[in-house]
């Protein structure tokens, strides 16, 4: 394992997501080409967020590799979760996931979202990413420094690229039930933000 | 200023700035009103609230501003934990909506005449209101979520930041004994 990363952890890279068969020349060219252009959400939950200003910009230029903002989640290929993660952001999380067009990634940035962090014990505040989306990369630290988010996305691009492994989305798409149970477990009924919300006191 | 208000309140110097009064619960509209438009303490900058369980009641702190943002007053009241219930001051104070808002949603506090009650930062919340401190925060924790594993063996921050600083300490002796 490498400072700074659980690229190699077992909960990632484990045999069954290993991806046996060969790719075709052109599948190859496809991600080739996919690893170069990764158009990353702008949204930042908890104090993660703080750390991408410098990223996307002059200082760290993250750029340079191919990493671009875009607005919305229609248009992005990639969502970095930047921190702690509270039932109400999850929910909105979960929302901009699954808005996002295929092929889709996820970079988890923070001890928070691997074991909840500082927030281990806190009552609204989830404490593994994983079980609620599929997660691509995790970066820890509390915070990470920018040079470890740029690696974390280098790391990310040579696995897109050798399609090492079962990417985040196909296993959100085959093992839906899995997530969407322990999304349930949570939130009950109202997964997504069904704006249903104890609005008692707007009618008067 | 606070020589004008000492002549009406009990003032308790807490500290340089800082100015402290208790008043009854039923007095709350009362005392705001009238110090806020007779004196310069004319900004609500917070409320807050501590949890005394073996007392059964809250404390709350309704902490106005001067104008000058040099001067605090601390209103404290009590009121009992069964029955909690005040007033709104949002006619005096429009931004006292959210404060209230949070105590509510943190403490189960009923603010009368707030119409904004509704949920804030926990949604759809099913337990009792997570500040109050009858709320078992772990044990809600540990039945609520699963956690990774590798934390079996996390230990006591406080004696073991302790154990370290003393082991910290006997070496830097030892270094020192040996020059």
């Amino acid at each position: 394992m490498e400072e700074g990363f659980i690229d190699y952890q077992k909960v990632l890279d484990n045999e069954e997501h290993a991806i046996k068969s060969t790719q075709s020349v052109i599948q190859k060219a496809v991600d080739w080409f996919r690893s170069k252009s990764m158009f990353v959400l702008a949204y930042g939950t908890g104090c993660g967020a703080i750390e991408m200003p410098p990223t996307f910009t002059s200082r760290y230029d993250i750029e340079r590799i191919g990493v671009v903002g875009v607005a919305t989640p229609r248009q992005a290929d990639i969502l970095i979760v930047s921190g702690y993660c509270s039932y109400k952001t999850l929910k909105r999380v979960i929302r901009s996931y699954e808005q996002m067009n295929e092929p889709k990634y996820v970079i988890a940035l923070g001890s928070c979202t691997i074991n909840g962090g500082m927030y281990w014990d806190s009552y609204n505040t989830i404490k593994k990413l994983e079980d609620y989306i599929p997660v691509d990369m995790y970066v820890n630290g509390c915070m990470p420094r920018p040079e470890a988010l740029i690696e974390g996305f280098v790391k990310l691009q040579a696995n897109i690229k050798d399609a090492k492994r079962e990417a985040g989305y196909i296993k959100y798409r085959e093992n839906n039930a899995f997530y969407k149970t322990n999304q349930k477990k949570i939130f009950g009924d109202n997964i997504e933000p069904t704006y249903e919300a104890n609005f008692v006191g707007m009618n008067q | 200023m606070i020589d004008s208000l000492a002549k009406h309140y009990e003032i308790e110097k807490k500290a340089e700035r800082l100015f402290k009064i208790r008043i009854d619960q039923n007095e709350l509209l009362r005392t705001i009103n009238f110090i806020g438009s007779s004196s310069n303490f004319m900004t609500l900058s917070q409320i807050t609230c501590a949890d005394w369980i073996e007392d059964e009641v809250f404390t709350l702190n309704y902490i106005l501003t001067t104008e000058q943002r040099n001067k605090n007053l601390m209103i404290a009241l009590d009121i009992p934990r069964d029955k909690s219930k005040l007033p709104t001051i949002l006619h005096l104070f429009p931004q006292a909506e959210v404060m209230e808002r949070d105590l509510h949603e943190m403490y189960g506090i009923d603010f009368i005449g707030n119409a904004t009650l509704y949920d804030f930062a926990l949604e759809n919340w099913k337990e009792i209101p997570p500040l109050r401190r009858e709320f078992d925060t772990l044990a809600y924790v540990n039945e609520q979520f699963e956690f990774r594993a590798g934390r079996e063996d996390n230990k006591d921050v406080k004696a073991e930041t302790k154990r370290r600083r003393a082991e910290a300490k006997k070496l830097k002796a030892k270094m020192e004994a040996k020059k």
